[in-house]
């Protein structure tokens, strides 16, 4: 009888990783093929932005060119703020304050360009599923879920395109289950080419106050300097460096943590001429900032996650080395 | 406790109790040490979720809860220090239950649930041990333009090492919001006895 149960078992188990390699794909690899559709399509759409009681409508223009994503994001409604990143830079314009900050682009792709890979890691912090869903904009839709095990971590419920993979419809949900944020296309065209001029800004920057960060050259990675004492569940440490950040005047630290899926951004600088002051807290969207100072240092953590998860990483940080060396990495570092 | 107090104080955690209510139900809680003890739970109950590797809460943090609840006390053990800071929207006097709530809902949703949260994280890093402490909401103030442009850089800068979707999320959020519409809130951390 024992034995019979274990040779069911062994068959199920046979079965269902049979049908995970030669039929539908898993949630990971929906997962896998939405990040890779996002950063390699061309395509141009409309969609509907809401956080809180605010909704905005946008348009995004992503087009691939030598295997750069370059990509203009633009706010249709109210402000008119737009994002473009260029071959080189990326540049916030924003025409209610008359000011464009502008930065280098970072390594291609971002240092977690390859992220998020489906495998164990991210298993033990997100449980993944994938299921049949509505048609959206006339096409098929599978709805992946990206469900966080704790709280540190926002939720995901994603509507893909079934033939392209790319999010029609995209929800962040906070512990509870509710959206803190959502983008619903409106209009989505995946497109062979897409004209360069499509990328250019409508915003007229004449006059406007340029705000430039540092150039790359200027940006090092630290050896050591700065390391949590604590941080939550699952994040870790992926790399460390100095940059220039537009609208900050000096030199920061840069310190940015992952779990595989959500990041935070911790920023150091040196801190305010007038003394210390009291910790503070932001929200922009399902993005969280948390402010404070430790050793005369301003330390401000920046992520799409809760605001616990930003606090208890700001919090946590303490100076350990201030040497700084050019182009060394971090031990832990992955600079890619 | 009625299915409609359940109901008032799931609201209120939720946010979404109206502002008419949020008054009568804090008084109610701060005369009712049952009920004080009940809330205090219920909110365990939600922050049980977010303590890493099933961490079991403190009977204490009840009780922590309880004394957050009874906001004069709170507002009168971190306002006493900081009598300069302007502006402050959360300060005496506590006419406006309403700030009350808001300071005992801040304070309960960071105090750690365990009581001995850092003391954990302490001994898997090696890190000393730090007090328990209670992080309380002490002002707000909308930021300057310098400070909206220092986090809108930030944003952008966060954005380039995010995953495609977290980027376009955070971007989106950078476009639509000006954050001198979200108000800033300033802490105090005090340590609990």
């Amino acid at each position: 009888m024992r034995r019979g149960f274990a040779a069911a078992a062994l068959g199920l188990v046979a079965l269902a990783t049979s049908q995970a390699h030669a039929g539908s794909p898993t949630a990971g690899e929906w997962l896998q093929r939405m990040t890779e559709s996002l950063a390699s399509l061309n395509y141009d759409g409309l969609f509907t932005h809401t956080a809180g009681r605010q909704s905005e409508t946008m348009r995004i223009v992503h087009r691939v060119e030598d295997g750069r994503s370059l990509e203009r994001l633009v706010s249709l409604d109210g402000s008119g703020r737009e994002i473009v990143r260029t071959p080189e830079e990326i540049h916030f314009y924003m025409p209610d304050r008359r000011v464009v900050l502008v930065e280098p682009r970072s390594d291609e792709g971002s240092l977690l360009k390859a992220l998020p890979a489906p495998g164990p890691r991210l298993d033990e912090l997100y449980r993944l599923e994938v299921s049949k869903g509505n048609r959206l904009l006339g096409r098929e839709v599978r709805v992946l879920d990206v469900r966080p095990r704790d709280a540190y971590r926002y939720g995901y419920r994603l509507w893909l395109d079934e033939k392209t993979a790319m999010p029609l419809r995209s929800e962040v949900l906070n512990v509870e289950g509710k959206a803190v944020e959502a983008i619903h296309f409106t209009k989505l065209e995946t497109l062979e080419r897409i004209d360069p001029h499509e990328l250019e800004p409508a915003v007229d920057a004449t006059g406007f106050q340029w705000v430039r960060a540092g150039k790359r050259a200027e940006q090092r990675v630290v050896v050591s300097g700065w390391r949590p004492s604590k941080i939550p569940p699952g994040f870790r440490l992926v790399a460390t460096r100095t940059q220039i950040v537009p609208g900050v005047p000096v030199p920061v630290q840069h310190l940015i943590f992952s779990d595989g899926f959500a990041s935070v951004s911790v920023f150091i600088e040196p801190g305010m001429a007038k003394g210390p002051a009291p910790p503070e807290s932001t929200s922009v969207g399902s993005a969280n900032a948390f402010s404070t100072q430790v050793r005369g240092y301003v330390v401000t953590a920046v992520g799409e996650v809760p605001a616990a998860t930003v606090r208890d990483i700001a919090t946590s940080l303490a100076p350990v080395d201030e040497a700084v060396a050019p182009a060394a990495p971090a031990p832990d570092a992955k600079n890619r | 406790m009625t299915d409609q107090i359940r109901e008032q104080m799931s609201a209120l955690l939720d946010g979404e109790l109206p502002q008419g209510e949020v008054g009568l139900l804090v008084r109610r809680m701060a005369r009712d040490a049952e009920l004080k003890r009940a809330f205090g739970n219920y909110v365990l109950a939600g922050e049980s979720l977010r303590a890493p590797g099933g961490v079991v809460a403190s009977q204490g943090f009840a009780a922590r809860v309880g004394a957050a609840i009874d906001a004069g006390e709170v507002l009168d053990t971190v306002a006493t220090p900081v009598p300069a800071r302007a502006p402050v929207r959360w300060r005496r006097p506590l006419a406006a239950t309403a700030v009350a709530a808001s300071a005992a809902l801040a304070a309960v949703l960071l105090v750690r649930p365990d009581g001995g949260d850092d003391q954990l994280f302490a001994e898997r890093s090696g890190a000393p041990a730090t007090p328990p402490v209670l992080t309380l909401p002490v002002g707000g103030a909308s930021p300057t333009p310098a400070q909206n442009q220092r986090l809108a850089g930030y944003l952008v800068t966060h954005g380039q090492y995010a995953t495609p979707i977290g980027r376009r999320n955070v971007w989106s959020s950078a476009l639509a919001t000006d954050p001198s519409i979200e108000p800033r809130v300033t802490y105090e951390t005090v340590e609990v006895p």
